[in-house]
């Protein structure tokens, strides 16, 4: 990215020195869970910042074991998938529905899901527990999925409406001369040429569910049935757990977002401009 | 999205919606009612609502903690010029095409990626008053600060890490992109007219990128109003005392942990005005960018 730049050569030093200031601060915190995490109780006390005199993998297996977070992330490795397909089959169908079709109540139904979106999880909390109750979902993998996938349907709807609204309406024109269903062209011409959205979204999709909190600490207070973001919620502070292995705990839970990163950067990125505007 | 009322798709569109539409009218809407219902009855989440009329509210108007999560919002909202000045001018930055630049991108996104849970957890143990952070403090200038102990500082500490600091590198992402689209031509031109980083950012930059800043803005209120929970839960518990209780918060704290499910809905009912609005305000910002 060669650019037409207003700032000097001698003042560009002074700028890298200023982000790489900032970049190493942005770090140290990560830095500093990492480096606990491989220390003994005794040695983060005597020294809690500087790297471990004697690196140790204990606190890992007692993270991963004693404190349940390996059958943690199994509930949220079964959660969020299913979650996942269950939420891309709302946003797509409903997305179509609202780029595509034609219908009387478009319009203002349409107004009334950007109206829903924003919702804070706190706001619905009692009442969504009452309802899960009365469905006898408590403590359940279907009750948790079935309010994420409603919670954050919206969102995922207005992303994918923008993309339909955006294609020609001739392909699905040309599909009706042909005698094709809303069905068949959604699933047979639609959903094949919106892949790259489709994939950015479920991004999105994957992200706010692998990391809720709140509904998932309402509705899973069994312990067993816990996910990964719960389980390290409950963790922090949990008495006789200390630094080292809570740390532990963390740096375990930051493998799969990062893993994620790493493979998907590109579309990671997309996902951040794609709810918005580009320019 | 056009109207050709003389061929519309029949019934087809709403069995293509029904799923989504059932799932909010159950999850969102019903609640969101029902909320302004349980907010005049005593109700403890289960059994009978007693109706009691105003006195759920008039107990909030008389709440402490009511009034310390008003002002605790409002100090958070404080911090959304300083994340979009602060936000806009590393962007501005990058996009002179500084070596690395890709990096530092990348650097700043990681708080996003771990979520709210993954950073209130690291920064509960990194910013505790014998923490990393203070330990480096004492060295480098000699006293410590107590950034989750003392109610007055735990609120900014909130400001600074999840409002600033983590949405920098989305904003990075995000204006950068929206810098993408303006012109080499315009800063050649302001380039020639001998105009510096800070005028050509200010008089360039600023107003080509307005619409992404409005955007940005809209955004940052949602996530004060209405995503801070999780962080908050994980950094300080809503503590000290009532130190970083927002809206979210004490609700979670009178209907989750005290079980005044009637109180709480009075909380609840406020925090709907504010986020009714903010959520018109996105609405009509999205509609101007379709237009």
């Amino acid at each position: 990215m060669k650019r037409v730049s207003a700032i000097s050569t001698s003042t560009r030093v002074l700028v890298q020195l200023f982000l790489l200031v900032l970049a190493i601060g942005s770090i140290l915190p990560l830095y500093n869970v990492i480096s606990a995490s491989l220390k003994s109780g005794d040695e983060f006390v005597m020294n809690p910042f500087f790297l471990p005199q004697a690196p140790r993998g204990d606190n890992f297996v007692y993270a991963a074991i004693d404190s349940h977070l390996l059958t943690y992330a199994i509930n949220s490795l079964i959660l969020v998938p299913i979650g996942l397909v269950l939420y891309l089959a709302v946003c797509v169908s409903a997305g179509y529905a609202f780029g595509k079709m034609r219908f009387r109540l478009k319009r203002s139904l349409f107004l009334l899901v950007l109206f829903l979106t924003i919702f804070p999880q706190l706001l619905l909390a009692t009442q969504v527990f009452k309802l899960i109750s009365l469905l006898h979902l408590t403590n359940t993998g279907a009750g948790v999925i079935l309010t994420w996938v409603a919670y954050f349907s919206p969102f995922g709807t207005y992303i994918m409406t923008t993309y339909f609204t955006d294609m020609p309406y001739e392909l699905v024109e040309a599909a009706r001369m042909d005698g094709a269903s809303h069905l068949r062209i959604l699933v047979g011409v639609m959903t094949p040429l919106a892949m790259p959205m489709i994939a950015t979204v479920a991004i999105i999709g994957f992200q706010s569910m692998w990391n809720e909190l709140p509904f998932s600490l309402l509705i899973l207070q069994n312990q067993a049935s816990r996910t990964m973001t719960l389980g390290i919620a409950m963790m922090r502070g949990e008495y006789g757990l200390g630094v080292p292995r809570t740390s532990a705990a963390v740096v375990i839970a930051m493998a799969v977002p990062l893993a994620m990163f790493l493979i998907f950067q590109r579309r990671v990125t997309l996902g951040v401009t794609a709810g918005a505007i580009k320019g | 999205m056009g109207h050709h009322r003389l061929e519309e798709d029949g019934i087809a569109p709403y069995v293509f919606l029904a799923p989504l539409l059932v799932l909010l009218a159950a999850f969102i809407l019903y609640p969101v009612i029902m909320n302004i219902v349980a907010s005049f009855t005593e109700w403890k989440g289960y059994g009978a609502m007693r109706w009691t009329g105003l006195s759920n509210y008039r107990a909030m108007l008389g709440d402490q903690a009511f009034w310390t999560s008003i002002a605790n919002t409002a100090i958070l909202v404080c911090y959304i010029p300083v994340s979009t000045a602060v936000t806009v001018f590393v962007a501005a930055l990058l996009r002179e095409g500084l070596r690395g630049w890709q990096a530092y991108r990348a650097i700043f996104y990681i708080p996003n990626l771990l979520g709210p849970v993954i950073i209130g957890v690291v920064f509960s143990i990194y910013l505790r008053d014998d923490g990393s952070l203070n330990l480096l403090l004492r060295w480098a200038a000699g006293s410590t600060i107590r950034f989750l102990t003392s109610p007055s500082i735990a609120i900014n500490t909130v400001g600074l890490v999840q409002v600033v600091w983590v949405h920098l590198g989305f904003g990075l992402i995000y204006f950068l992109a929206a810098m993408n689209g303006i012109e080499q031509g315009v800063y050649e031109a302001a380039l020639i007219d001998g105009a510096g980083f800070f005028q050509t950012l200010w008089r360039v930059t600023v107003p080509s990128i307005r619409f992404a800043l409005e955007f940005w803005v809209v955004f940052n209120f949602i996530e004060v109003f209405a995503r801070m929970f999780s962080f908050i839960y994980t950094l300080t518990r809503g503590g000290p005392g009532y130190g970083t209780f927002t809206l979210e918060y004490g609700i979670f704290a009178q209907g989750f942990e005290k079980f005044r499910v009637g109180y709480s809905s009075a909380w609840s009912v406020v925090l709907f005005f504010f986020c009714a609005a903010i959520s018109v305000a996105q609405i009509r910002l999205m509609r101007r960018r379709s237009s």
